[in-house]
Formats: structure tokens, C-alpha cells, sequence
């Protein structure tokens, strides 16, 4: 086990390495950091270059652009409440509250030492128990995917507890937008109209931008608040003084980090589950546990902390199903995979013992990344933390053309402009009445997974409900996921009855 | 606003579990076919729906409000939200026929406008100069292919990508 991990540094170690993954980590950083391009995005950016390398080192190379990418997407959450990646969707709950109030730079410091944190606790797991978590992600058929993915829809009723109906309504809404386009079973058209364009589906990249960073314009142009660059740095020049938050306030966070790190890290390994289950579910958690659960969402370090450390834990941990399983947990792993099998790697069950090398390297190339990236994430952080002394009548039309330029790169396609001009007026009306656009992300972002899963089950058990969920791994889940779905609801007549 | 809302998705609801039925063929024994997971979402989503009404009917009545309270049609159509709307879909359906760089040109200038920069010269020449970065960090640097446009917009974004030195 601890070969694996000494091989994997004896590679990365190598100063021509080290320099790619330096220069990969930077790639990675900034490609995040932009608004409107995503880490899958990153990857595909990346691809050219890892061409000419030799294959140990260019998924070294990628892998460092993908951990970078996804910690970069946490700075544009803080900043413009764009999450870069679906995954960066909570850090805006707590992270944008902070920026706003004069925060920005401590929140991008708890964002990335988290980032850095929850990577380094995922590739140490990787690197000692990869074998055995590879057997474990094994045993999670449809059943079980179906268990995953309803605990992460489970979430909906801790994300706003003053609004639960209204919660429920907008992430089943947002699992109706998911059932747009081609039935994933039998190929039938649902919700189409007759529109070809809608059979592929409800991209959820352009719906996500719409609703956070096209509201968050509508917001402020209806009320404009002004956003500090940095209000309590200790230089009191506007510079981004307190980036780096205080020992005793990283230490505050401890649990909150080690907890989001083993959710992430966990959750990441399943096949198809990925981040953005993970930071969800982290942020779920951490609602329950924390000893001041109404404070998150209000802009305090905790959330920041649940949200960046799950889902950086997360990319390592699908780094195990895609090279000892060959499943790509994501689009940016499946284009790694393309990168790998064009430079002739076999991956699969059989690369852990016939090309281990490709393992040690990932894992070292994720415990390097993640030291180089919170050197480098700070130094963008602190250029992009710059851009908030802009005024909003330049930086809000720019966020506009950054979410198009996104929405628009995903399939070089103007129908997703539309898209998420239609989500970013959702969002506004959501903002308005109450509901909740992350609970609607969520619902699209699972819909899927959750009714291919359950579908697939129902089919290999000819039909029986009881051998689905009687089936040891999915009953536990189901029990979690009925406790998180009812506690918000049975909690008031619990405290009543104490009262009484 | 609320009510109408919900009201709205009430019915939207009703006029989905029977369009996705009408459309779908029968399930069988061992698979549960293409709408049964939208009519177990739609059924829910009609519950929940109806539960809000109720709350919103009574809080209302609780708070003597009548129930279409804070809805104000013509002050939306004067507000700045309306026309920040309409900028912003004006843009995202021009975009398809005068291409990226006239759009976001227009765009920047319009909104920067909305959002209170009234000086208009220094505007021009600020949102020339955005575009001119943000299109050539995106398009020359990072390769992303954006929006042409037709006719003789395509031929001026062709032109502008000619000269791009990356």
C-alpha cells in the first residue's frame, strides 16, 4: 500500500513532472476561476498539451488540472455567485454572504485550505485503501446508485428550513426539468412537443448559471449593494489582508473538515454519484450536526468548509472507479480516460496490477497538487478579490457575458443562451417567493440518476420493490434518507413535547 | 404573486401527467415505462402545490392581506427589472445572427447603462474595450468557439478571428 504511495512520489517528484504539474495546477486555477468555463471544460483545454507527454506523467498532468479547476470554480462561487461546477453550488450559500460583507478574501482562504485538505485526506485514502474501496464501489449495483442518489435528493429538506414546502416544490421541479427529452430506458420522448432540440434534454450547466450568476445581476439591479473587496483587512488599504484565515479559525472547523472529507472522498468513489452529491450531502450534514445549524447560509466558514472540502474529496475519490474500474465518474474523467487509451493505457480492473504506475501516479500527483494549488489558488484569489472594487455597472454586465460565453461554449449552441436567460428570471421569481434555485439544481442534477437507477433495479429484480430494498447496502440508505426527509418535519412536535 | 404562481404550476401539473401518459407506451411486468417516474413528480408536486395554497390562503386571511396582495403589473413593466429582462433575452436572441462581438457590445453598453453609467462616451470606448479582451482571452487564447453570426457578421467575426495573433 505504501509502495504505491512512494512510487507515485518518486514520479511526481521528478523536477520535469513537478514543472508540468506547477504549470498544470496554474492552468487548472485560472480555467476554474473564469466564469463560464467549467473543470470537464478545464480538462478538454488541457488536452493538447498532455498529448506530448509521456502517458504516466500526462494524467499526472490532468489530474492536477482537474483538482485545480474544481477549487478555481470555488472562487467564482465566493465572488459572483458563479459556481464554476455544479459541485461549487453550496459554497455560494455561505461563501457569497461573506464576499458581500466585506469578507471575500478570509472566505477564498477557508475555500481553499479546505480544497487543499479534503484533496490530500482523499488521495492518502486512495493511495493506502484503493484496492479495497475499488471491491466496495463494486458492490453498488442500481439498487444502490438509486439508495445514493435519493439520499442526495434527501437533502432538499434541511436547505431551507423556514420554506420546507416550497423546497420539496422546487427540487421536484427540478427533477420534472430532468425528465425533459428521451426516456433514459426505452428512448421515448417526454415533455418534447415535437421539439428535436429538447430530446437531448435540459442541459443543467446553462440552468444553474441562469439561476445563480443572471438572478444575482436581476438582484442587483432591482437593489444594488455595493461589495467590498476586503472591509477587515488587518492593512486597511483595500488589499486582501486576512486571506489567509487565522489558526484558531481554521482550527474552529476541524470536524466540519474531516467530516466533508470522508463524505466527499466516499461519495466520490461511487460510480456516478461525484461532487456535486458530495457537497450537497456534506452541506446537509453539516446542517444536522452543527451546533448553530441557522447560521449556515448566512455567510460563516463552516459552510464554505462542508461545501470545498467534500467536493475536492470527491474528484480523488472518482479517480478510483476510472482507473480501477474503468467507469468515468464525470465528464472530466471520461475525457481523461479518452487521453489514456489514445496514448495506449488499458485501463481497467487490470491496470492496478499490470501498469500500477499509473495509479501512484495519480495519487502523488493529487497529494502534490493540492500543497502547489493553495500557493497558486491564493495568488489568483487575490488578482479576482481585486475585481469586486469594480463597479457593479462594469462587473455586472461582464458576469452576464461570462454566463453566456458559458452557457453558449457548452454545445456551441444559442438555444442554452435562452435557457439560461429563461433560468436566471426563474431564479429571480424563486428569489422573490421563497423557493429555492440549489434545491432546483439538485432536482436536475439527480433526476436522472435517480430514475435510470431505480428503473435498472426494478428491471433485474423482475419487477420486485421488496428485493430492491431489502438489500442490505440500499436498506441502510433508505433509512438515512427517510430519518433526513422526516426529522425537519417530526423536530417541532419533538421540541413541543419537551417543552411540555 | 404566490398564488398565482402556484396556481399556475397546479395546473401545469395536471396538463403534464396527462400529456406524458397519452404519450408513453403501457408499462410491462418488469419495467415500469416512460412515465411513471414523471407522474410520481407530478403527483407529488400537485400535493405540495395544494399544501401552499392553503398556507398562503391561510396567512393571509391570519394577516388580513388579500390574497393577491403585491402584485403590481404596470410597475414591473416600468421597473428596471422588465427592461434588464429585455436586454438580456434581446441579447441571447440576437446572439445566433449578429454574433458574439456586436452583442456583447451592445449588451455591455446597454446594461452598463441600466446600472446607472450614464456617461456615454467613456461608455463606448469601455465596452469596445471588454469585448476586445473578453474576446480575445476566450476565442484566441483559450479557444472557445463563440457565437459568428450571419451574413455579413459572420464574415466580420471570420475577419476578427484572422487577425487574432494566438
Amino acid at each position: 500500500m505504501f509502495d504505491l504511495l512512494a512510487t507515485g512520489l518518486s514520479i511526481v517528484l521528478n523536477p520535469m513532472t513537478f514543472l508540468m504539474l506547477a504549470g498544470g495546477t496554474i492552468l487548472g486555477v485560472i480555467f476554474g476561476a473564469m466564469p463560464g468555463v467549467s473543470a470537464s471544460m478545464a480538462v478538454a483545454l488541457a488536452l493538447p498539451f498532455a498529448y506530448s507527454m509521456k502517458p504516466v506523467i500526462s494524467i499526472a498532468f490532468l489530474v492536477s488540472v482537474y483538482c485545480a479547476s474544481i477549487t478555481g470554480g470555488g472562487i467564482t462561487a465566493i465572488l459572483f455567485k458563479i459556481p464554476g461546477t455544479p459541485s461549487s453550488a453550496p459554497t455560494t450559500f455561505d461563501g457569497y454572504p461573506m464576499a458581500q460583507r466585506g469578507e471575500a478574501g478570509k472566505a477564498l482562504g477557508f475555500s481553499l485550505i479546505a480544497s487543499a485538505f479534503g484533496g490530500m485526506v482523499a488521495a492518502f485514502a486512495m493511495a493506502l485503501i484503493s484496492p479495497q474501496l475499488a471491491t466496495v464501489a463494486l458492490k453498488f449495483g442500481p439498487s444502490e446508485l438509486f439508495a445514493v442518489s435519493f439520499l442526495g435528493l434527501s437533502v432538499l429538506s434541511c436547505l431551507d428550513s423556514d420554506h420546507i414546502v416550497k423546497t420539496l416544490i422546487s427540487g421536484l421541479l427540478g427533477l420534472l426539468l430532468a425528465c425533459v427529452g428521451m426516456d433514459p430506458m426505452l428512448g421515448i420522448a417526454r415533455f418534447t412537443w415535437g421539439n428535436s432540440t429538447l430530446l437531448s434534454g435540459i442541459e443543467m450547466i446553462p440552468v444553474m448559471i441562469g439561476l445563480f450568476a443572471i438572478t444575482e445581476v436581476l438582484k442587483q439591479t432591482v437593489k444594488p449593494k455595493k461589495i467590498d473587496a476586503e472591509k477587515d483587512s488587518s492593512s486597511g488599504n483595500g488589499q486582501m489582508g486576512s486571506v489567509v484565515p487565522k489558526f484558531s479559525e481554521i482550527w474552529a472547523t476541524k470536524f466540519t473538515m474531516i467530516r466533508a472529507s470522508i463524505i466527499g472522498t466516499v461519495v466520490g468513489i461511487l460510480p456516478g454519484a461525484g461532487a456535486t452529491i458530495a457537497s450537497f450531502l456534506s452541506y446537509a450534514i453539516e446542517k444536522k450536526v452543527s451546533k448553530h445549524p441557522e447560521k449556515l447560509g448566512t455567510g460563516i466558514a463552516d459552510g464554505i468548509v462542508a461545501s470545498e472540502a467534500a467536493n475536492n474529496a470527491a474528484t480523488g475519490g472518482s479517480m478510483v472507479p476510472l482507473l480501477s474500474l474503468g467507469i468515468p465518474g464525470g465528464n472530466a474523467a471520461a475525457i481523461m480516460m479518452t487521453a489514456l487509451v489514445i496514448q495506449g493505457v488499458q485501463i481497467g480492473p487490470m491496470l492496478v496490477k499490470t501498469q500500477p504506475e499509473y495509479l501512484a501516479s495519480v495519487f502523488g500527483s493529487m497529494i502534490v497538487t493540492n500543497i502547489i494549488m493553495v500557493i497558486v489558488a491564493l495568488g489568483v484569489a487575490k488578482v479576482f478579490a481585486q475585481i469586486l472594487a469594480v463597479p457593479y455597472s462594469i462587473l455586472g454586465p461582464v458576469i452576464c457575458i461570462f454566463a453566456t460565453i458559458g452557457a453558449y461554449a457548452l454545445n456551441n449552441n444559442t438555444g442554452d443562451v435562452m435557457l439560461m436567460a429563461g433560468a436566471g428570471i426563474i431564479g429571480y421569481l424563486f428569489v422573490k417567493l421563497g423557493y429555492n434555485s440549489a434545491a432546483l439544481v439538485l432536482g436536475l442534477v439527480l433526476g436522472s440518476m435517480c430514475e435510470s437507477n431505480f428503473r435498472r433495479a426494478y428491471t433485474l429484480t423482475n419487477g420486485s420493490l421488496y428485493q430492491i430494498f431489502t438489500k442490505p447496502i440500499t436498506a441502510v440508505i433508505m433509512v438515512a434518507c427517510i430519518i433526513m426527509l422526516v426529522y425537519p418535519f417530526i423536530k417541532p412536535l419533538i421540541k413541543g413535547k419537551k417543552t411540555a | 404573486m404566490d398564488l398565482i404562481f402556484s396556481i399556475g404550476l397546479l395546473l401545469g401539473s395536471i396538463y403534464l401527467f396527462f400529456l406524458v401518459g397519452a404519450e408513453s407506451p403501457a408499462a410491462s411486468a418488469t419495467e415500469l415505462g416512460a412515465s411513471f417516474w414523471p407522474r410520481i413528480i407530478l403527483v407529488l408536486l400537485m400535493i405540495l402545490v395544494v399544501v401552499n395554497i392553503i398556507n398562503y390562503i391561510k396567512t393571509a386571511k391570519a394577516e388580513g392581506n388579500s390574497l393577491v396582495e403585491g402584485v403590481d403589473m404596470i410597475g414591473f413593466f416600468k421597473s428596471k427589472l422588465f427592461i434588464g429582462i429585455i436586454i438580456v433575452f434581446a441579447m441571447a436572441l440576437l446572439l445566433p445572427y449578429i454574433g458574439f462581438i456586436p452583442s456583447c457590445f451592445l449588451f455591455l453598453m446597454a446594461y452598463g447603462m441600466l446600472l446607472g453609467d450614464h456617461k456615454i462616451p467613456l461608455a463606448v470606448i469601455r465596452s469596445i474595450i471588454l469585448t476586445l479582451i473578453i474576446y480575445a482571452i476566450f476565442q484566441g487564447a483559450l479557444d472557445i468557439m463563440l457565437a459568428r453570426g450571419t451574413g455579413v457578421f459572420r464574415d466580420f467575426a471570420l475577419f476578427f478571428e484572422g487577425i487574432l495573433p494566438f
